[in-house]
């Protein structure tokens, strides 16, 4: 199962990244870019109800 | 009309003129016109050369496809069991494996050394059935697909009354013969048209030339997203054969794409394809495959692919500093600019490592982007022990050196 994790900029505070997670191991990191093909999968899988987990 | 100059091949041979007043000269040989003299210029037919060089009479990078000959496969030669939610990059730079439906075939995909004899390519792509699907469902699917961004595409005019025809040629080779197509796919306007060929002879290279007509309606959006999208079609269900196959544009109809008699590649453990020499050019003539040299190549796949594999063991990722005393960061900058602001991923978050002064090396548990542009990538890993504003560098944890790496992907 595919889930997502948001990762913290530690400085600000923001989150700077996402990690995406497969059956729960961490596979690929994701940069906040609208023509980013695996953020655009990500923005889908929020369309479709989904949540992230929050940053640590 | 002309003035021609030929040079006889017949009887006694010698030169024979002919005259008029249209200012323009055919110099021929044996009645063929080999160049030809206007006012506007000179046109050479065949090759043209000076002191034994032949100069090619077509222009270079005309070809739209990146790595047709298939030499380029940063992420590893072979894939295996790829079926269901597979669709992605996997082997050879740039070429999708891609299905729809839910599938239960299963393929390897690799980048194989069986080539056509003799025209100069070292490589192709194979598709190799390991576990068949004899019959598919309405929607399922298996492809093969190359994506084009929209400003690699403006010459072809695409929406005007200008618009371009291109020819796409390839070589191919299966046991299993039979009807194929192949579709170009407008992503922007929702077109397409498509084209079948057969496979005449089992286990043979052959060569397949098609070409599309260009298209009147619907402009190409000029823009780094996916504009086109070049599809083989080695097995579909009726969802996309049960109509009319789209021999001219038209917009996007499912029954319409694929050829009623297409075959069904995944039917059998026995079956596979191979596929190199792919070349897509505007004109309806397939020229020579187009050579690029190794490093061109190389670097045209990287604005989509970016590999960094520890060769050496403990290999230098970048320099950077500790953010915090559990997070430490490395800057890698690209080799060239990449089509968009990539995805990292990576063999496992606890294959690196950063430098503590003086003191030794911190392993991580995790890797993530901190900051990132078409350029560079700031990445930081988790660990522990160092201190906060330090200078350091991230590197490859030496074991297992060869399975090691972390990968750009900016992929359409």
């Amino acid at each position: 199962m595919i889930t997502y994790k948001l990762v913290n900029d530690t400085e600000l505070n923001t989150v700077c990244s996402i990690t995406k997670k497969i059956d729960g191991t961490e596979v690929m990191s994701i940069p906040l870019v609208d023509d980013n093909t695996d953020y655009q999968e990500y923005l889908e899988w929020l369309a479709e109800g989904n949540t992230p987990e929050e940053a640590d | 009309m002309a003035i021609n100059l030929n040079a006889k091949t017949t009887g006694v041979g010698g030169l024979e003129t002919s005259a008029d007043n249209s200012g323009e000269i055919n110099i021929q040989s044996g009645g063929t016109t080999v160049m030809n003299v206007t006012s506007s210029g000179v046109a050479v037919t065949g090759s043209f050369s000076q002191n034994g060089a032949v100069y090619s009479t077509q222009p270079t990078f005309r070809n739209l496809i990146i790595n047709g000959d298939m030499q380029i496969a940063q992420r590893g030669t072979s894939a295996t069991g790829l079926t269901n939610g597979d669709t992605g990059y996997h082997t050879v730079d740039r070429w999708k494996f891609q299905h729809t439906g839910t599938v239960t075939y299963a393929v390897t995909m690799s980048q194989d050394t069986d080539v056509p004899t003799g025209q100069g390519f070292s490589n192709s792509v194979k598709y190799d059935i390991t576990t068949a699907q004899s019959s598919l469902s309405a929607g399922d699917s298996l492809l093969f697909s190359h994506y084009f961004e929209g400003q690699m595409l403006q010459h072809l005019k695409k929406g005007t009354a200008n618009a371009e025809s291109v020819t796409l040629s390839f070589w191919v080779k299966s046991n299993k013969t039979g009807t194929y197509t192949t579709e170009l796919l407008d992503a922007d306007n929702s077109r397409g048209i498509s084209k079948s060929y057969t496979i005449d002879s089992a286990d043979t290279w052959e060569k397949k030339s098609l070409t599309f007509a260009g298209d009147t309606t619907g402009a190409f959006v000029n823009d780094n997203n996916t504009s086109l999208a070049l599809i083989w079609w080695l097995g579909a269900g009726t969802t996309f054969t049960s109509g009319t196959l789209a021999t001219s544009w038209e917009a996007t109809n499912n029954a319409n794409r694929v050829s009623s008699s297409n075959v069904n590649l995944a039917d059998s453990t026995s079956n596979y394809i191979n596929i190199t020499g792919i070349q897509l050019e505007v004109g309806s003539t397939a020229t020579d495959f187009e050579n690029l040299p190794y490093d061109v190549q190389l670097a045209r796949c990287q604005r989509y692919y970016y590999h960094l594999t520890d060769d050496t063991s403990s290999e230098l990722v970048g320099a950077g500093y500790w953010g915090t005393t559990t997070s430490a960061r490395g800057a890698v900058y690209f080799p060239v600019t990449m089509r968009t602001s990539p995805s990292l991923s990576y063999s496992s978050g606890s294959h690196f490592k950063a430098l503590i002064p003086g003191v030794a090396f911190a392993t991580s548990t995790a890797i993530a982007i901190y900051k990132n542009s078409e350029a560079s990538s700031l990445l930081s890993i988790t660990t522990s022990g160092g201190t906060t504003g330090q200078g350091t560098h991230l590197e490859f944890y030496s074991s297992p050196a060869t399975t090691t790496y972390l990968g750009f992907s900016a992929e359409l």
